[in-house]
């Protein structure tokens, strides 16, 4: 087990390592200068400045420093902020999404594992229909889509919550709603598929031969063994998260890391995107981590095969 | 007492021809794989319905642009932010023409009907949302594409080969899906510049991977079965086995993801556009054109409605449409 877990923290730092590479190629491949008022600029002043910021160095030497920064936790300065730290901004910012994040998900979750129950329970019969329908069109619509129908239904016609922010608990529930119906839609089909299957085996026909009465069989045998599985989509859940909170943050003015990011593409502000997509990836990698550990834990074939999930 | 003379005598009996022919003959039309496929999919109603949708809409997209002879960009202030207005149709609210209770058309004195009403600058939404769906279904057709040529070849030559060959060209599958898609878009996207070229090319270089890792699958899984070596003994090339037996072998399962792959990149395009990454202005594509109705949300709210309908009927009916064609090629896999 120690060994599994080395082995995928390397794999993690790896693939992190290459992350940090790929955004400052991508950052040296960007046309133009980072600097706003170049072409003001006689050619000996735009030299000091470039040699202010070691943009005079060859690129090797500028990669070094770079990896060194990153390492001390120095993003660079934003642009759009008068090159404040940009490690602050998204220090300060990241809480938010993350409480966003954690409700949409802990919401969707339940919820989908509980219609999935129901659903697998009284299959091909009208809750499953409408349960299974209901998830189509949740996995289907984006959630921009569904944050806007919230918002224009319970915030502009009916004022039963705030059109927009983020202070006390009224102003989540939109937003995190608006989150968690494609968690839901896609818990909710993921638990079916378990339960359907789950309760086709022998052992529950045993059970049930044995006299158990049916909340026992379903209780005791069939949601334990049929929640397992669950831990797979957590990966796909939380991308489907963040690529959501992008738009839902920004839709409802919540002062997050998403909202920064699209205001940062916006504006050209390419230290502010290029931190905020690491902090993506990093967090995104540290779930596949997770989810990797968590799997190997509960089910050692995948140990032994070399950790291939999927 | 007489008995009717109703012995039996030997004369009477004559052997029966065995004929092995007819025992062995099938009594009813053979039904291939194929056939079987389609009849449970003509079976299941949602499928048939959306396929149907997704038939209207696709022709909807590429011919009513030429209804409306405003083009996507023809601005005019004089005929800003008027609601849908459809003369024929006008006793239903919705295409009444009027604003809170005001005949908007009537007030700034326009003759035409605008069918989907105009934006803030005045451009005709008829025509922008139209032409916003067709660059969703370009979309669509670049990424069943890309599945199909890249992701079936690369996932057919890793399976296929298996040994060497498989290990290197996994790894490098490894490191790209390592990588979130939203970064390696983001990525890809800052480098070019954001429009309907870095777009494509976003999705040519992630869109593949989950295409080519379930064939790699399909192949390795058929790979040893007797009719490859039958036809490997009869002197056939690689190639041959790989693209003549091998992938028409599974098909079924091709075609069911990328029948879900599909929806993805369309959510893709239109969720890069929605945050300012794709299509941008002048052109249209439905999520830039949802993200400028928000904009007017609680004043305009039609101007979100129309494209924010088309996206939604084109993901669900692409997903449903997919969950037939699987439970048609694989009952097994049913859900």
């Amino acid at each position: 087990m120690v060994r599994y877990i080395l082995k995928r923290v390397g794999y993690m730092l790896v693939t992190f390592y290459v992350v940090i590479t790929l955004t400052f190629l991508s950052m040296k491949l960007l046309p133009g200068t980072p600097f706003k008022t170049a072409n003001r600029l006689t050619p000996q002043q735009l030299n000091q400045l470039r040699h202010y910021y070691g943009l005079d160095q060859p690129i090797p030497v500028q990669y070094v420093h770079y990896l060194w920064n990153f390492i001390h936790g120095d993003l660079g300065g934003s642009f759009q902020y008068g090159m404040q730290p940009v490690t602050q901004f998204l220090l300060q910012r990241f809480p938010v999404s993350l409480e966003l994040g954690v409700e949409a998900m802990i919401a969707g979750t339940i919820l989908g594992i509980l219609l999935g129950i129901v659903a697998g329970i009284y299959r091909a019969r009208f809750l499953d229909w409408g349960t299974m329908t209901f998830s189509v069109i949740g996995i289907s619509i984006p959630s921009f889509i569904f944050a806007g129908i919230l918002q224009y239904a319970f915030a502009v016609n009916v004022q039963l919550f705030p059109v927009a922010g983020w202070s006390g608990p009224m102003s989540h529930v939109l937003p995190a709603t608006s989150l968690a119906i494609g968690v839901l839609a896609l818990v909710a089909r993921f638990m079916r598929t378990e339960m359907v299957e789950v309760l086709n085996q022998d052992y529950i026909v045993t059970a049930q031969a044995k006299g158990l009465t049916t909340s026992a069989v379903v209780f005791r045998h069939a949601i334990r063994n049929a929640l397992i599985p669950i831990i797979t989509v957590i990966g796909p859940l939380t991308a489907a998260v963040v690529t959501g909170s992008l738009v839902v943050e920004n839709i409802f003015a919540i002062p997050g890391i998403g909202s920064q990011f699209v205001d940062s593409i916006v504006t050209n502000d390419y230290p502010m995107i290029m931190g905020t997509t690491e902090v993506y990836a990093g967090m995104f990698i540290i779930t596949i981590f997770i989810v990797d550990i968590l799997y190997g834990v509960i089910d050692p074939r995948i140990r032994v095969s070399g950790g291939q999930t999927s | 007492m007489m008995m009717p003379n109703t012995e039996i005598t030997k004369d009477m009996f004559a052997p029966a021809d065995i004929d092995h022919s007819v025992s062995e003959k099938i009594g009813r039309r053979s039904v291939s794989v194929w056939k079987d496929a389609l009849r449970r999919f003509v079976q299941n109603k949602g499928a048939l319905i959306s396929m149907i949708l997704l038939t209207i809409i696709i022709v909807a997209a590429l011919v009513s642009p030429h209804f409306s002879k405003y083009g996507i960009d023809d601005q005019d202030l004089n005929r800003v932010n008027l609601p849908p207005k459809i003369t024929a149709l006008s006793w239903i609210p919705l295409f009444s023409g009027k604003e809170g209770g005001v005949d908007v058309y009537k007030q700034n004195g326009i003759k035409q009907d605008f069918w989907f009403g105009t934006d803030s600058l005045g451009r005709d939404l008829w025509t922008r949302t139209w032409s916003g769906t067709q660059i969703s279904l370009f979309i669509a057709l670049i990424a069943a594409l890309v599945d199909l040529f890249i992701g079936v070849v690369y996932g057919g030559i890793s399976g296929y080969f298996g040994t060497t060959v498989d290990n290197i060209l996994q790894r490098i599958v490894e490191v790209i899906m390592g990588i979130p898609n939203l970064v390696w878009i983001i990525l890809l996207i800052l480098v070019m510049k954001p429009g309907l070229f870095a777009i494509t090319v976003a999705i040519l270089a992630t869109n593949w991977v989950t295409m080519s890792r379930i064939v790699r699958g399909e192949m390795m899984k058929l790979k040893n079965q007797e009719f490859v070596l039958a036809s490997r003994t009869l002197g056939a090339s690689n190639g041959r086995i790989i693209f003549r037996h091998l992938i028409p072998n599974s098909l079924g399962m091709i075609i069911v993801n990328t029948m879900f792959s599909v929806p993805n990149a369309i959510f893709f395009e239109a969720f890069l556009s929605f945050i300012g990454l794709g299509i941008r202005q002048p052109q249209a594509s439905l999520g830039s054109l949802i993200n400028t109705g928000y904009q007017q949300l609680q004043i305009h709210p039609y101007q979100t409605l129309y494209p924010g309908l088309i996206i939604s009927l084109l993901l669900i009916c692409f997903n449903i449409m997919g969950d037939g064609l699987r439970d048609a090629f694989d009952p097994k896999l049913r859900r």
